[in-house]
């Protein structure tokens, strides 16, 4: 098993306006952790996710993945090593089809099409939407397009997946349906939500994020006990340990 | 506007759907289908204004090639009027300033401007129709793909590419827009003129917005500028896309050339 993990080391962005997202964030993940990043709007968790998948460069600090250093140069490596399912299906989604969509990444790291075939063909029944393959994304429902964006991520064989608000603006079926789905994975994971019940069924572990910095950083089970700081992160428990 | 905003999203997800279909059309290789449509366009709009007979003989080509794609004429050319009043524009001069009489029917004195003008339009549509063929058996991602094969530079592809998936971007944004404004409106069929202003402004942001995410799950996906071929499994080029190639290159060429339309006239005379 390759040593792959995902490390900040006090890492801070400031974005092109001036607003500053993050500040003095270290983290370490290792290979195989489900980690879930939570805090209230605004605290910096999608900054966070973007500089994990190199869409971002921090602008003090360093981040790595994998023991590679995030740098301009690296950028492509990293993004195929950390694969980014964004809050919104419809902005990962841009192909005609959802074959075509799928296959976009595998074709960008220059695959033969019999590769590129099986992977498409793999990352789609992986996620249960091998029967979308010839849909327009456009036409598909909530659930369906946030299957086949996983999938599109899948198929670039990443080894860590990061997810923002995976189970957002999901029916109550939809939304097992895709925790299901992302239980059954073996990848090293971070996921930024606000579902309070899905963090603690899929991650161990939990980050906990306040005006751009970390607040706490621990088992998931004991911090969703520590009212005091939850209240002052502006978050809630899951209902069941209410 | 809502209703003109739903209806030109719809027609885009038509084309992309009859793109998606399983015809012989669509089955050629988007290098042939292009290179087909190109020599089309530059024969069929190098004949000589005047000639409007000769013109109409060009009409073969879309209603073939949109039959074997199984799309329907009717439609097809319906959305192709969409560029009459841009070509109207066009031709309006010669209809204005050459009142050379031509022909006379009846009492009607029909000018060489008005043959040019009719010309001039009759082209528009044809050259509509003939990418609306293209398109709608190839599609759009295939057809910048097909254009960056034949040597087309990177940047105009993509940015055709771009143009075209920004396009959807724009109009979802404005229906989505468009709908809370209605949901506000209280029966009120168009928002007061100030409110124009900032409803642009914002759709403007917006679109901005999303392009970048969009642009953001391209380059997480290893994006490098370069349109990859995603459409694995796929033929490649076969002896059918030379034939129609080749077949079709042949005719448009000799019609070009030896103006069927006049030698017939003129045996039959």
């Amino acid at each position: 098993m390759s040593h792959h993990y995902l490390q900040f080391d006090r890492v801070g962005y400031r974005y092109p306006g001036g607003r500053e997202a993050l500040r003095d964030v270290s983290l370490r993940i290792t290979h195989g952790e489900k980690v879930a990043l939570v805090g209230a709007n605004g605290t910096g968790k999608s900054t966070l996710l973007l500089l994990a998948a190199g869409l971002l460069l921090p602008t003090e600090g360093e981040v790595s993945v994998g023991g590679i250093g995030l740098t301009p140069r690296t950028l492509p490596i990293v993004r195929q090593t950390v694969g980014l399912v964004f809050q919104n299906p419809d902005h990962q989604l841009f192909m005609p089809t959802v074959e075509e969509d799928v296959a976009f990444g595998p074709a960008n790291m220059g695959l033969t099409p019999e590769e590129i075939e099986a992977r498409v063909t793999a990352a789609l029944e992986s996620v249960g939407a091998l029967h979308l393959r010839k849909e327009s994304p456009c036409r598909l429902s909530g659930g369906q397009k946030r299957s086949a964006a996983i999938a599109t991520v899948l198929a670039m064989e990443p080894s860590v997946l990061v997810l923002d608000e995976p189970t957002s603006d999901l029916d109550p079926r939809a939304r097992r349906q895709t925790l299901e789905l992302l239980k059954r994975f073996s990848h090293t994971m971070l996921a930024a939500t606000h579902d309070m019940e899905m963090a603690r069924e899929l991650c161990p572990r939990m980050i906990v994020l306040r005006d751009g910095e970390i607040a706490a950083d621990g088992a998931a089970e004991t911090l969703f006990r520590d009212t005091d700081l939850l209240d002052a992160c502006g978050l809630e428990p899951p209902c069941r340990m209410r | 506007m809502k209703n003109s905003l739903q209806n030109a999203l719809c027609a885009l997800d038509a084309l992309e759907r009859n793109a998606r279909a399983e015809s012989p059309m669509h089955r050629l290789d988007a290098r042939a289908k292009l290179l087909a449509t190109t020599v089309y366009l530059v024969t069929m709009l190098s004949v000589p204004l005047p000639q409007l007979s000769e013109i109409l003989l060009y009409a073969l080509f879309p209603m073939a090639t949109a039959t074997l794609g199984g799309m329907r004429l009717g439609p097809l050319l319906r959305r192709s009027l969409a560029v009459l009043p841009f070509v109207a524009l066009i031709g309006i001069f010669n209809l204005l300033y050459d009142r050379t009489p031509a022909l006379r029917i009846g009492t009607l004195t029909v000018t060489e401007g008005g043959i040019e003008f009719a010309a001039i339009l009759l082209r528009g549509i044809l050259s509509m129709a003939a990418l609306l063929v293209l398109i709608g058996t190839t599609g759009f991602y295939a057809l910048c793909r097909a254009l960056q094969q034949s040597g087309i530079p990177r940047f105009l592809t993509v940015q055709l590419l771009f143009v075209y998936r920004y396009l959807r971007v724009l109009l979802e944004e404005a229906l989505a827009m468009s709908r809370a404004c209605d949901a506000r409106s209280f029966g009120r069929k168009h928002p007061a003129l100030r409110v124009w202003g900032t409803l642009v402004g914002q759709l403007l942001l917006r679109t901005f917005d999303r392009a970048e995410q969009i642009h953001r799950a391209m380059l997480a996906r290893g994006f490098t500028g370069r349109i990859p071929d995603c459409t694995a499994g796929k033929p490649r080029w076969r002896r059918a896309d030379t034939a129609f190639l080749t077949g079709w290159s042949l005719a448009l060429i000799a019609a070009r050339w030896s103006y069927p339309v006049e030698t017939l006239t003129r045996l039959f005379r």
